[in-house]
């Protein structure tokens, strides 16, 4: 969020509150580039009240149940884009089973917003300080992606093309999240944030222990999230745990190029993300 | 211009509001419910905080449209719980507040919290209460306050 001075007004706008997918999908289309879509809205008020957006309709989503629902499947589990950071938390399902995306949940905004937060609109706004992508991405998570010509699926990583953009078209919402995987993994989220809340950096890391399999996801200090697995990180099974984590922290320190803005500069955000990445492995891989 | 309806601390009200007004600006201007305090409009000190549908919510954060059909409680509404009425005695009783400003929001936050777990952790309420900025920093006698009411939201054991 920026610093700017605060206004205590919305621009004017129509509000429509759908109650089926497809009705939200057609006014997408009807008003295609005027209407924006609100979920919990915390994002959309904030940059409205700043004057950055002024869309002619608000389309609430809220009341759509099939966006509200997850669901554990053959193909893994899915989730609801409207699910809130408050459910994230609370059902068992992604508790047990990604523990990743509880704990980057815990982070979205404080307690009271995260009644209000959902996952497709942390993810959907396209802004660094997003906690839901990084979790998702170190998952290998699929985004389902619907209009009113039907719907695609592109992996999470593909999601954020820059600064506050997304490779969504304007007539076009995230409907489900897929993770593909439910068992046999592990993982974790850790968040280094400053006095003001703003995060200084974000590291979600998985790992599926049964195929051998590591993802360390870096957020919060780039426009889009940097990606490693176990071949860019040179993560060698046989080595011990400290030479693996030595080594993988050294590859992140020198490959990623952090952003200097007002809450930290470019080569503190570059450190911050070597320790958190080799506290988020010793955490999966437990302890050492 | 729509009109919409809906319950305040227990009465209901229509009101005819535009799309764009926030529901802080309604509860302050048009239904004169000071105790919901505006304060940073950006949702970030809580101190619009209200309860909507049970659930709490940041009032600038929110469209007075969302709350159509919906019941809002304010701490104005909760003076008629007994329980919430044991907390705010418990707020006066531990000092917890220096200018009061944020005490509205404290009480329907931690109300909240107690009935949805009366014997939460006392990490957990931090946790729990951590949408609320205390500008005086009275956070340990609000969680002693706190603490002390949750004997009143326990299931009634035999008297």
């Amino acid at each position: 969020m920026s610093f700017t001075t605060p206004y205590f007004t919305l621009p004017k706008f129509t509000y429509l509150k759908p109650k089926k997918l497809e009705d939200a999908l057609s006014l997408l289309r009807q008003y295609r580039g005027k209407a924006k879509i609100m979920a919990g809205g915390i994002m959309l008020i904030n940059l409205m009240k700043e004057r950055k957006i002024s869309p002619e309709y608000v389309i609430d989503i809220k009341g759509i149940e099939e966006l509200k629902k997850i669901s554990k499947t053959e193909n893994g589990i899915k989730i609801g884009s409207a699910v809130t950071a408050i459910e994230l938390q609370s059902y068992q399902i992604i508790r047990d089973n990604l523990p990743a995306l509880a704990k980057a949940a815990s982070y979205m905004g404080d307690r009271t917003l995260q009644h209000t937060v959902t996952i497709g609109g942390n993810i959907s706004v396209g802004m660094p300080s997003t906690d839901g992508l990084p979790a998702l991405m170190s998952m290998d998570s699929l985004l389902t992606i619907k209009s009113l010509d039907g719907e695609r699926t592109i992996p999470a990583s593909e999601l954020v093309i820059g600064f506050g953009r997304t490779s969504l078209k304007d007539d076009e919402m995230i409907t489900e999240i897929v993770v593909p995987y439910s068992r046999g993994f592990k993982g974790t989220y850790l968040k280094l944030i400053n006095a003001s809340e703003v995060a200084i950096a974000t590291v979600a890391v998985s790992v599926l222990l049964k195929e051998k399999k590591l993802t360390v996801v870096i957020g919060a200090i780039a426009p889009r999230p940097y990606y490693f697995d176990h071949k860019s990180l040179q993560w060698n099974w046989e080595a011990s745990l400290s030479e693996n984590i030595k080594n993988a922290s050294e590859i992140i320190g020198s490959s990623v190029k952090p952003m200097s803005d007002a809450v930290a500069g470019s080569e503190y955000r570059k450190e911050v993300s070597k320790v958190l990445a080799a506290r988020a492995l010793k955490e999966v891989f437990g302890g050492a | 211009m729509k009109t919409i309806s809906l319950k305040v601390n227990g009465i209901a009200k229509e009101i005819t509001i535009e799309d764009n007004e926030l529901l802080l600006n309604v509860l302050r201007e048009k239904l004169g419910i000071t105790s919901v305090k505006a304060a940073c409009w950006r949702g970030e000190c809580g101190l619009c905080t209200v309860l909507l549908d049970g659930i709490p919510v940041k009032s600038c954060m929110t469209l007075a449209v969302e709350a159509d059909g919906k019941e809002v409680i304010t701490a104005e509404g909760l003076y008629f719980d007994e329980k919430a009425k044991k907390l705010m005695e418990s707020f006066v009783k531990h000092g917890a507040m220096q200018c009061g400003f944020c005490t509205p929001a404290f009480v329907v936050t931690s109300h909240y919290v107690l009935t949805k777990n009366p014997e939460i952790d006392g990490e957990e309420l931090k946790k729990e209460l951590n949408g609320v900025i205390c500008r005086c920093g009275t956070y340990y006698q609000i969680y002693e306050a706190v603490k002390d009411a949750e004997k009143y939201y326990k299931k009634e054991t035999k008297s």
